[in-house]
Parts: C-alpha cells; sequence; structure tokens
C-alpha cells in the first residue's frame, strides 16, 4: 500500500522519534541532527554533516587510511603503496575494492598486492624511520619497474612522531628524483574516510604536481583532452565511462584513479577540462587544478541513460561543435539498447521502492538510475558527505525522503524493518543483516562484485542486478508453509 | 602466609635526585631485610647504577630490539642482582626525539608480570621520568602496579609544579584504581624557607612531607664511585637519613592519600607567600623593550 | 555496440569485447608510459630465478602479501563465541568497519561490533570520554548481556588503560556496576590475530573465574576451545556431535558454531548461539581443557593450568591420526570408552584413504597459513602419502617450525620438505617457481599465486572471499578428513581433466574411469 506524501512524512517523523527514543539523552540529542525528512524547495536536506561519530553506535563509516589508500591512492597500478604501520589495515583493504586494472601484477603493476612495514612492538618504541629506509630500498631492489612509491600512514605513525617526510625526500634524492609520496592519512585524523581523501588529494599536489617536471613525458596535447577524475574503475566503471567521451570525440589523457597511473597523474595539468563524478573525494584536486593551471571542471554523472544524457550534453557544451554533435551521435547510438533493457526490467521493478546508505556520490547519483526504471528512493544518507553533498542532493531526491546522515546501525535496522523497502543498497556490513530480515539487497560500494554500473553498457548490467535481487525467488522461500 | 607485595614508585621532575633518593632509600630498606626489584622506568636508564655499579645496564627494550620481539626474552638476560641482592631491571627506550618512549614502559612493565618478576620480592620500586606526560608513564600507577607513588621534589619553583602535576595524574586513577600519594620526599636545594614551603605544600595537596632529605656532599662521593650512601659510607649520617626515610616508607603502608591537587594560580599564590615568586606587574605585561 | 538487453554479459566478458581491448591498448600507448614488453617480460622471467629468491629473502623491513591479520580482528571472533555479546573495540573506528567487512566477506554473514571512535582529540587527551558514552549508547542501544572490550593500536600507543577506563565508566554510570565488561589489552604490532584470540578469551574466562568460589573439580568433565578459524561453524558443530558421541559433559568456551549461519527467516539475529555466563563460571570447575590450537591460546591455557586444571594443546588436528588423538584425549580425561559409532566414522576415512591413496602419492604440496592450521594439515597429508615440501606462516615462529620438523621427520615422505617460519606469500612465490609443487593449499589469496606460478589452489585457509559456504562444513573429525580428502581429490581430477580436455589432441586420456 502506497502511502500519501503526507502520510509518509508523518510516519517518517515517528520512525524518527522512535530511533531517537532509544539512545541515551545526550546521544539522542546529537543523533537528532542527522535525521530528517526533505522538504521539497530546501536548499539543502536538514542535516548536519562531516560530525564525529558517536562512540559505541555502530557506525558504519571507516577512517583516513581507507579514504586515501583504499579510494584515493591504491588504484594508482604502477606505483606501489605501502600500508605503513601494522599489518592489519593493508590485510583488511586487499584487494577488495575491485578497482580493475590491466597489467603484469607484481613486475609492472601493484594494484592487487599488500605492502606493509608490519610494525612491531620494537618499530613503536624506537620509532620506524630508519625500518622505513630499508624498506625503500628493498622495494627497490625487489621491484625494479615501479614507477613511484606512497606511504600511506596508520594510526601510530601520527602518535610516535615519525619523519616520514624527511625519509621520502632523502630517499627519492638517493633514487634520483623518484617519486616517493609520504601521506599522512592516519586513521583517527578526521571523523570519517572524507578527510583521507582531502590529505591524499593534498599531497597529489605537493609531491606529486609540484615535484613533477613538465617535460616529463612530453606528450602532443589536443584540443579534446580531458582527464576523468573521481572514478575507481570499480568494477570497470571508468572504462565504460571513458568509452563514451572518446566515441564523442573526445580524448581522455588520465583516469583518476581506477586503472591510472603516475603519468598520467602528472600528465592531467595539460587536460582542458576535468570532468569530475566522485565530487566528495577529488573536488580538492579539481579545484586546485582551476586555480593553479585555469583547468575548468564539471560533475557529471554517469549512472543511468537520462542523466547520462543530461551529463555528455554538459560535457559537451565545454567544446565546439564537432563535439556537441559528438555527444548527440552517442546519444543516439546507445539509445535503441537502452530502450530495450529498460523495456525488459521496467515491468518488473515499476514502484518498487528502494532505500540506500552509501559513500561518496551515490547516495544521490543513482537515484536517477532507479527512476529510469520507474523505481523510487524513499530513503538516502551518506557515510562521509559534507554539507555541499547535501546541497547536490536535494536536486535528486523528492519530498518526503528519509535522510540519515552517518547512520547507526540500530538506526537503519530500524527504518528498513518499518518503511519495508522493495531494494535496499548499501555495503558489505549491512547486505546480511538486511537479507536475513527478507529485503533484497544490493551491495552499492563494490556493485556485488558485479558492475559495471556507469555508462550506457553499465547500466544494462545495473538494471539486470536490481532485478535479480528483488525478484530473486528466494524471498519467497524465507517463511515456512507451516507457519502462519 | 607471606606479607603483600609492596609496590612503590618514585616520580619526580628531571634532575631532582629521584634516582640517588630512591636507590639510596630502597638501599636502606634492602638492609632492614626487604627483598627489592627495581624497575627503572626511565628512558635513560640510570635507575639501578647505584646498585649496580654499573654505567647503565642492558634494558629491556633494547635487548627485544635485538632479539626481535620481547617474546624472544628470558626474564634472566634483563634483570640484574646487586647490591644486598636487589634485583634490577630497566626499562629503556628510544633515543631522544623518536619513537615512543611511554609505550616501552607498557611493554617492559607487561614482560617483567607476565615472566614472574614479582614472585618473592617485598618490594617493586618504579623509578620514572619525570611526569605523567602520558598514558605509558602512567602505567606504573594503573591498578595493580603501584599503590604508594612517593615525590621526590624541592623548594625549587618547578619542582613544585612538577608535583602538583603528578598529583593530577594520580587522582586520575586514585578513583578507579588504588593508586595513593605516599607523600612528598624533600630534596634538599638549600633554598629559602625550604622545609616551611615543601610542609606547605604537602598541605595543600592534602600529604604528608614524609622526610626532608638535608643536602650532604657525601651523596655526591658515593656516587662517583656508582654507589649509593648506605653502601660507600654506612655509618654516615646522610645513611641515617636515608633509613629513616625507608622506615617511614616501610611504616607508611596503606596510609597513602587521594592527592587534592590545586589550580595553577593556587600554586603561584602559595610561591609568592613565601617569596619564591615575585607578584607579576600587570602593567609591563606585552610591553616589548623599545615600548617600555 | 557491447551490450544487448537480451544478452547480457558481465565484467568478465564484456572488457573482452573490441571497443573495449582497442580502448586499453591506446590508453596504454599514448598515456601510461608503460615499460617497454620486452623489459617486463625480462623482469617477471628473473623473478623466478634463484637469484631472485635470495633478494627476495634477504628482506628486512618490506613484508608483501602476509598471511596474518591483526590482533583485534581475533579478539572480535572470540568475543562473538559468548551469548549475547557485543565486542567493542576501543581506538580508531576505521579498524571495526574493517574487521566487520573482513568476516562477512568470510562468511557471507553480518558480523556485530562496535568501536569507540576516538579521533585526534582522543589521540592526545586519551580515550576515557569514548569509552564512558561508547558503552552507554553501545548498552542502551544493542541490549547486550555482555560487552568484551579490546583496543586498536591508536589506543595502545597512546596507553589507555581499560581496566581503569572500564571502572571510570561504571561509575559514571554508562552501564550497570554488575554489567560484565571483560576486557583484553590487544595491540596490532605484537603478535597477529591468533595473539589477539588468545587474549580476548583469557579476559573474558579470567573475569568470570576470578569472581569464582574456591575450584570442586566435577569428575570427568572438560573444556574445549576451538580456537581462530574459517571454518568455525562446522568444525565446532562436528566436534558438538563427537563429544556428545562420547558422552562427554562438556563445555565449549567460546562457541562460535551459530553465530555465522543464522538462518534467512524475515528475522535479523544480531546475536545467536555461543557459550553463556553460567557455562563459563561452570567450565572454572572442569578437570581439564582441551584446546584444538595450541598457537591460539597458549596464555589462555597458561591461565587455565595456573587453575589446577590440566591442560591438553592439540594442533588442529585433521585426518585420522589427529582425530585418534583427539578423541582418546578425551577418552582418558572423561573416563568414557570411545563408541563403535566413532570407530566405523574412522573405518570410513580410511576406507577412503585407502580408494584413493594412488591418487595422493608422492603429490607435492605447499601450504600457507595460520600456525595450527599448519601442523594439521602438514600431519594429514603426510598420512595420505603426499609430501607438504613447502610448509610456511607468517605468524608461526621457530618454536612452531620445530614442531612442523618433527612431523617430517617422523615420516619417510616428510624427507625432502622445508618449513619456513616468519615467511610472507611473496617468499612463496619465489620459491613456487625455484621448488615447484603439484598443489597449494591456502586462502583466497593464494589465487595470486596460482595466477602467477600455475599451481592449482585449495582453498582451506582464512579468509576465503571467493568461495561461499566453505566455512558451513567440518574439517575437523572424521568426516571432517573426508571432507578435506575430497576437495584435494575434487581439484586433481578437475586439474587432470582440464589437461586433457583437446580433441584430438590431448583426449586419449579423458577418461571416464578414474
Amino acid at each position: 500500500m502506497s502511502l500519501t506524501l503526507e502520510e509518509a512524512k508523518v510516519r517518517n517523523k515517528e520512525l524518527i522519534d522512535e530511533v531517537l527514543g532509544a539512545y541515551p539523552e545526550k546521544a539522542g540529542k546529537r543523533r537528532a541532527k542527522h535525521l530528517n525528512i526533505h522538504e521539497e524547495g530546501k536548499s539543502d536536506c536538514g542535516v548536519k554533516s562531516n560530525i564525529k561519530s558517536l562512540p559505541g553506535v555502530m557506525t558504519i563509516r571507516g577512517c583516513a587510511y581507507a579514504g586515501s589508500k583504499g579510494v584515493v591512492w591504491g588504484p594508482i597500478k604502477d606505483m606501489i603503496h605501502i600500508s605503513h604501520g601494522p599489518v592489519g589495515c593493508g590485510q583488511y583493504s586487499w584487494a577488495t575494492r575491485r578497482n580493475y586494472y590491466i597489467g603484469t601484477t607484481g613486475i609492472d603493476t601493484f594494484g592487487t598486492m599488500q605492502f606493509t612495514s608490519d610494525f612491531q612492538e620494537k618499530d613503536i618504541v624506537f620509532g620506524g624511520d630508519k625500518k622505513l629506509e630499508k624498506l625503500l630500498d628493498e622495494v627497490e631492489a625487489l621491484f625494479p619497474l615501479n614507477k613511484g612509491i606512497s606511504i600511506q600512514s596508520e594510526c601510530p605513525i601520527g602518535l610516535i612522531g615519525d619523519d616520514i617526510e624527511a625519509v621520502s625526500k632523502k630517499k627519492s634524492k638517493e633514487l634520483g628524483g623518484k617519486t616517493i609520496v609520504p601521506v599522512r592519512c592516519e586513521g583517527f585524523r578526521g571523523v570519517s574516510q572524507s578527510l583521507g581523501h582531502h590529505i591524499a588529494n593534498d599531497m597529489i599536489r605537493d609531491w606529486v604536481f609540484d615535484k613533477t617536471d613538465p617535460a616529463k613525458n612530453a606528450f602532443e596535447p589536443s584540443p579534446y583532452d580531458v582527464a576523468i577524475i573521481g572514478d575507481y574503475n570499480i568494477g570497470g566503471d571508468a572504462w565504460s565511462s571513458r568509452i563514451l567521451l572518446e566515441e564523442m570525440g573526445l580524448r581522455v589523457i588520465a583516469q583518476w584513479s581506477g586503472d591510472g597511473t603516475i603519468a598520467e597523474i602528472e600528465n592531467t595539468p595539460k587536460a582542458k577540462l576535468n570532468v569530475l563524478h566522485c565530487y566528495r573525494s577529488m573536488n580538492y584536486i579539481s579545484r586546485h587544478m582551476e586555480e593553479k593551471y585555469g583547468i575548468p571542471w564539471v560533475e557529471y554523472n554517469f549512472f543511468g541513460p537520462s542523466k547520462i544524457e543530461a551529463s555528455l550534453r554538459e560535457i559537451a557544451s565545454h567544446f565546439d561543435d564537432k563535439i556537441k554533435e559528438g555527444a548527440e551521435r552517442v546519444i543516439a547510438k546507445y539509445k535503441p539498447m537502452v530502450e530495450a533493457v529498460i523495456e525488459r526490467f521496467k515491468p518488473r521493478l515499476e514502484g518498487k521502492k528502494v532505500m540506500l546508505y552509501v559513500g561518496g556520490l551515490r547516495p544521490r547519483h543513482v537515484i536517477g538510475a532507479y527512476e529510469d526504471l520507474g523505481m523510487e528512493v524513499v530513503g538516502t544518507g551518506y557515510e562521509f558527505a559534507h554539507n555541499d553533498d547535501y546541497q547536490r542532493t536535494t536536486d535528486y531526491i523528492k519530498d518526503s525522503t528519509l535522510v540519515y546522515d552517518d547512520v547507526t546501525g540500530y538506526e537503519f535496522e530500524k527504518f528498513v524493518e518499518k518503511i519495508q523497502p522493495d531494494l535496499v543498497g548499501s555495503g558489505i556490513k549491512e547486505k546480511y543483516i538486511f537479507q536475513k530480515m527478507g529485503v533484497p539487497f544490493r551491495q552499492m560500494h563494490s556493485w556485488d562484485y558485479s558492475g559495471p554500473y556507469h555508462g550506457y553498457d553499465g547500466f544494462a548490467v545495473f538494471a539486470r542486478d536490481m532485478d535479480m535481487a528483488i525478484n530473486s525467488p528466494v524471498w519467497g522461500l524465507t517463511r515456512a508453509p507451516w507457519l502462519k | 602466609m607471606s606479607t603483600p607485595l609492596r609496590q612503590i614508585a618514585f616520580y619526580g621532575k628531571g634532575g631532582i635526585g629521584k634516582s640517588t633518593t630512591s636507590q639510596n632509600t630502597l638501599a636502606a630498606l634492602a638492609e632492614m631485610g626487604q627483598k627489592i626489584l627495581i624497575v627503572g622506568c626511565d628512558p635513560k636508564a640510570d635507575s639501578t647504577r647505584l646498585i649496580l655499579h654499573a654505567k647503565a645496564q642492558d634494558t629491556v627494550l633494547s635487548l627485544a630490539a635485538e632479539a626481535g620481539s620481547v617474546e624472544d626474552l628470558e626474564l634472566e638476560d634483563v634483570m640484574k642482582v646487586g647490591y644486598r641482592d636487589i634485583r634490577c631491571v630497566e626499562s629503556g627506550g628510544p633515543e631522544p626525539g623518536v619513537g615512543c618512549a611511554g609505550r616501552g614502559v607498557i611493554t617492559s612493565i607487561n614482560f617483567l608480570e607476565e615472566n614472574g618478576a614479582y614472585d618473592g620480592v617485598d618490594y617493586v620500586s618504579y623509578d620514572v621520568l619525570g611526569d605523567v606526560v602520558c598514558g605509558g608513564f602512567a602505567m606504573p600507577i594503573r591498578e595493580n602496579k603501584a599503590q604508594e607513588i612517593y615525590i621526590v621534589m624541592s623548594g625549587e619553583m618547578m619542582a613544585m609544579y612538577a608535583a602538583n602535576n603528578i598529583s593530577k595524574g594520580i587522582l586520575k586513577y586514585a578513583n578507579s584504581g588504588g593508586v595513593r600519594l605516599g607523600g612528598l620526599v624533600c630534596n634538599e636545594r638549600q633554598t629559602d624557607k625550604e622545609l616551611e614551603l615543601a610542609e606547605a605544600l604537602a598541605k595543600k595537596l592534602g600529604t604528608q612531607l614524609i622526610h626532608f632529605v638535608p643536602r650532604d656532599n657525601i651523596v655526591q662521593h658515593a656516587e662517583l664511585r656508582r654507589m649509593t650512601v648506605l653502601e660507600y659510607d654506612p655509618r654516615s649520617k646522610q645513611a641515617d637519613e636515608y633509613r629513616q626515610l625507608a622506615k617511614k616508607i616501610h611504616a607508611n603502608a596503606g596510609k597513602g592519600v587521594i592527592p587534592t591537587p590545586i589550580t595553577m594560580e593556587e600554586l603561584e599564590d602559595l610561591l609568592m607567600e613565601f617569596g619564591i615568586m615575585k607578584k607579576e606587574d600587570e602593567s609591563i605585561i606585552g610591553k616589548a623593550a623599545v615600548a617600555a | 555496440m557491447s551490450q544487448h538487453a537480451e544478452t547480457l554479459i558481465d565484467h568478465e566478458m564484456l572488457f573482452r569485447k573490441p571497443e573495449y581491448t582497442d580502448m586499453f591498448e591506446n590508453k596504454q600507448k599514448n598515456f601510461e608510459y608503460k615499460h617497454p614488453r620486452d623489459r617486463i617480460i625480462e623482469i617477471q622471467e628473473w623473478t623466478k630465478t634463484r637469484e631472485y629468491q635470495e633478494k627476495n629473502f634477504a628482506r628486512e623491513a618490506l613484508t608483501v602479501n602476509p598471511a596474518k591479520a591483526c590482533q583485534p580482528l581475533g579478539a572480535v571472533f572470540a568475543a562473538v563465541g559468548f551469548r549475547n555479546t557485543l565486542p567493542f573495540v576501543h581506538g580508531s573506528q576505521g579498524c571495526v568497519a574493517y574487521y566487520r567487512s573482513h568476516f562477512s566477506r568470510h562468511f557471507k554473514e553480518p558480523t556485530s561490533c562496535v568501536s569507540s571512535s576516538m579521533t585526534e582529540d582522543a589521540a592526545v587527551f586519551g580515550g576515557l570520554n569514548n569509552m564512558i558514552d561508547g558503552l552507554a549508547n553501545a548498552y542502551a542501544l544493542y541490549k547486550p548481556e555482555m560487552i568484551a572490550v579490546s583496543t586498536t593500536c591508536m589506543a595502545e600507543v597512546i596507553g589507555d588503560d581499560l581496566d581503569g577506563f572500564i571502572k571510570n565508566a561504571k561509575m559514571k554510570g554508562s552501564v550497570p556496576q554488575d554489567f560484565d565488561v571483560p576486557f583484553a589489552h590487544t595491540p596490532a604490532f605484537v603478535g597477529s590475530h591468533i595473539t589477539g584470540y588468545d587474549n580476548a578469551l583469557r579476559g573474558i574466562i579470567q573475569h568470570f573465574w576470578e569472581k569464582c568460589d574456591a575450584r570442586t573439580p566435577v569428575p570427568g568433565k572438560i573444556n574445549f576451545i576451538g580456537g581462530f578459524y574459517g571454518f568455525t561453524t562446522g568444525n565446532l558443530r562436528e566436534v558438538k556431535r563427537l563429544l556428545g558421541i562420547m558422552g562427554a559433559d562438556y563445555t565449549i568456551l567460546g562457541d562460535t558454531s551459530d553465530i555465522w549461519d543464522t538462518p534467512t527467516d524475515g528475522e535479523y539475529r544480531m546475536y545467536d548461539g555461543g557459550t553463556t555466563k553460567e557455562e563459563v563460571r561452570g567450565a572454572y570447575h572442569a578437570e581439564a581443557t582441551i584446546s584444538f590450537q595450541q598457537f591460539c591460546t597458549e596464555k589462555t591455557l597458561k591461565y587455565i593450568e595456573s587453575k589446577g586444571q590440566e591442560v591438553v594443546a592439540l594442533n588442529h588436528p585433521v585426518g585420522v591420526t589427529g582425530t585418534d588423538q583427539f578423541l582418546m584425549e578425551v577418552s582418558r580425561l572423561t573416563g568414557k570408552a570411545i563408541p563403535e559409532q566413532l570407530l566405523k566414522e574412522r573405518g570410513r576415512l580410511v576406507d577412503a584413504i585407502a580408494d584413493s591413496q594412488a591418487m595422493l602419492h608422492g603429490k607435492k604440496f605447499a601450504l600457507y597459513g595460520d600456525p595450527d592450521l599448519m601442523l594439521g594439515l602438514t600431519a594429514f597429508l603426510l598420512e595420505l602419502g603426499a609430501e607438504p615440501t613447502t610448509v610456511l606462516s607468517t605468524n608461526g615462529d621457530d618454536s612452531w617450525a620445530a614442531k612442523v620438523q618433527a612431523l617430517f621427520d617422523a615420516s619417510p615422505f616428510g624427507k625432502n620438505c622445508k618449513v619456513y617460519p616468519k615467511k610472507d606469500m611473496w617468499h612463496l612465490r619465489s620459491l613456487l617457481f625455484t621448488e615447484p609443487v603439484d598443489y597449494l593449499i591456502g586462502n583466497t589469496h593464494g589465487k595470486y599465486l596460482e595466477r602467477d606460478c600455475g599451481v592449482p589452489l585449495i582453498r582451506l585457509g582464512f579468509p576465503i572471499f571467493d568461495r561461499h559456504h566453505y566455512h558451513r562444513f567440518p574439517i575437523w573429525g572424521y568426516e571432517g578428513g573426508l571432507r578435506v580428502l575430497v576437495m584435494i581429490l575434487d581439484e586433481m581430477f578437475e586439474r587432470l581433466d582440464q589437461s586433457t580436455i583437446i580433441t584430438a589432441k590431448t583426449d586419449i586420456s579423458y577418461d571416464i574411469v578414474r
């Protein structure tokens, strides 16, 4: 039974009050600021964001290291990324994000490997700088084709006062100016992955851009050079995006950072336009390139045909007619395939309600794709958004949508239990909870090991996956027939 | 049934004569027939030199770093026996400016406990660097560690600041655990009205001045020979001072208090009262030489 | 155009389409500034040499592809083995997100755990307030009967004192005074996940036993500890079945058999199964404790022994001899004879081995993983007449290596076998080139070695992310041994079929009877 907008607002208000009632008073007051019901016409979602998580509530968030090593740096495939500190961080984040790349792993590419200084007690007590120096020599000896090294700090590094910058400078000099980047992304910094993104961006600025000889990797520029910023190529997303940009006549000179190389990063200041997908994790470097090199940037959204179409035109608007025509050509080319996909899946998905809770850009960006399939997003929230994300979200969500920032395990469970959506899209930690409740689920960080979901080719996979999840016969089996 | 293990700790500002005072006092306790274990918790590792007649003992952490980890060490590798069978261990730590000395203290104490270093001793004494600067240096005052803290101080301003700060550290752990302030030990520096000032501070902190150790050059003579006064010249007057202190500490079991540290202002008032600090002339604050 | 609505393709096939492969080539050629093909091949070949191996084994500072995780992961594993217990990790919050994800990727199940979410201010001022608020919030929201606290390396470096903090939190009313909050310091820079399991388990047992009155041993009563292992669900159920058949009076300390395969029936069970507090208290009065994994329980066993119990430390027994040893110990400690039924089960496993031994005889294996698992599998392989020529562990030390060597020395099949303590999977990569084997046994990460070295991987370690449901089946007991045997055989037969499948070329040996 479908609720009217007003009924939904009342229900959501009751729901928020109910979950807040479960907290101790102080915590309830704090959480109240992160939960809201969207009112049509408001300029943001009315929630506070980018604030410390409460202790003990089972936040879904990660840390700055996850934002730097796991998101921004990790996918740069021809560099070696050292998880500097104890063994765990690198172990848990080892190859789990499926940032696809092409290369000979262990020889000229290193994406799905776990390099760590595996800190021991003595390294904590006596400091780890000498170990780091030796480690860098060993990396050079055993992996001679690496194009650079990043040092991703884990918590202890910042606490014991190691000087990784000095080590990096010294070793870089010894190794003939090799790119060695110290990243201060200790997990206790900031409140979520977000600060890790920012720090990682800043380190690219300071230790890559500012140290690269502009003549390095020289190539013939073209008026149509663009860089894809903020696509981590999960399940091949950046590729199914790149193909569209190239088909419309643009030349993609760099991918940040999925399937990316250090040469591409170094060459990006030569781009004519930066096209930014994940605003949250890479707006910093985009703004920097705008200020320093005068490169404009444009946000785009490659989830679902409606948004893809609009984005292709938006990107084309920064170029001449040749590209504008190219955009139209691409749109027309894929139209029949997309229509056939919608024709096949929309009847099976029409009217289905979705609740999302993801990171980066997806809590808003994927809404259009669901709508293309006739589905409706009734609740959404971000792990580590800032207010500018919630502002941007208002362009996507409808009146009465339940918005939850840094949702806790308890809240999310209660919300889903009461709202009973047809699908929940969130992460690995949430997946099995909801499936056990009998609610279909798709992981919207990793695409549940499927993908790509970006671009037209990706949309076809997306549509099929949502159908698969919602219409699986298993949901009819959850209750034994002899039970009333 | 044997008497329960007494765990005490000496804290105090650097350079106050903490290690000298503690070693002499512990030597006196040993003379009284007490079995003693000293755990030096200062990275410069000089808490046992007078007992061992040694320059510096191999530390737990340096040996562990050599062997790979503390798990690779045996108790006998790190524990040395000195004057009157006093057992000595130095925790050790990094060079100044690197690593985490506090973590080193935690590592060492855990190792000693797990390997039975405390078996069969009457006293464990921790000699701790300067101040309770972080969680690691608070390790000796946590529950099941030192029950009584003795703060070595003098009539100098910084020593009194430090004593008050250490009291704050003790207070933090006193409510949840059993740590108490045993008292102040004033190591005479021959400042003005030193005894009175020390007594006044002790009162403010809710504790006692357990002993006033007068200055005597014999301490330096003994130290040149890397000996305690007790051993160098047992019949000296100074040796008796330490014996008195030892007796008082021995009789002080269970008499420690939860300290009542005072605010910076109260401390400054106290110092001004005794003329150690001059009242500030508000009119000159923030004025550069030219303007003045 | 690569996609069609009716014949949708996944990433596996999509990126083999010429539109994409052309694009990849173009990207490489124009923008990646890749090393020349010859150079890459040269280095690739060089990494297979003895010269490279020497350099590789000379590493002192760098660890590449280790087969171990950090302490708090093990602490969380231990905690969820107790009834209605919420693991609480004091320190940075990202760690807890990682532990939960790690377990969920392996078990395909949720794992509940909270963090005290310490940030930069807590790094400076200590995490006491995080503990106070964290316990209060966790208690109010998740209604546990017990909260088991452990630590991340952040809290350990700044020296937070769990005992004092928990007492302070209770004084502030975060949880009732008598609410059970056992704790363990679990620094990530000491040992590995098995150390954390040990510390946390000891912490929980100690918490209850220190409050018990005098011990009154119950004749024949035993405790059982399984240790950290990815197949815990199936294994512990099998152990319970075996102990049931034996008629033993037993308690499983840390019973993780029900938490990682809860049903999908419309209700989410945040807690399920687990050892109750009463059972933990009762366990104090047992006569003996059997640990299935010595290296997971060193401190725990030491503590239990200090309370006057006999402790029996096994090394993850797998197969006939291992299970024999386990059952004989149970029989000795409980005074109960091993029933006919188990004798029959034993006979069936021996029967199966006899049927298949020709497949296994002299086959070379490399295996890596946690120390006890390595000992158990080494013993089983030797029993099968196979040769575990390379046995490696990242978190196994020299004392472990000596035990593995003793197994080699006791069998004629162990003659050419070598053990490698404190080594990682990049060391193993060199070894697989210089000392080739027929099969590799390990965890999911071993698939990179399967790719690089062409050695088929049998997944018996932890974690296993890329196969489903293995954890629901036992590899312990005679029936578990049978499962390991079949897993190995399946891989062998599959390999044989794959290598004989080409029509008119290799299919001479593509036999229907094997």
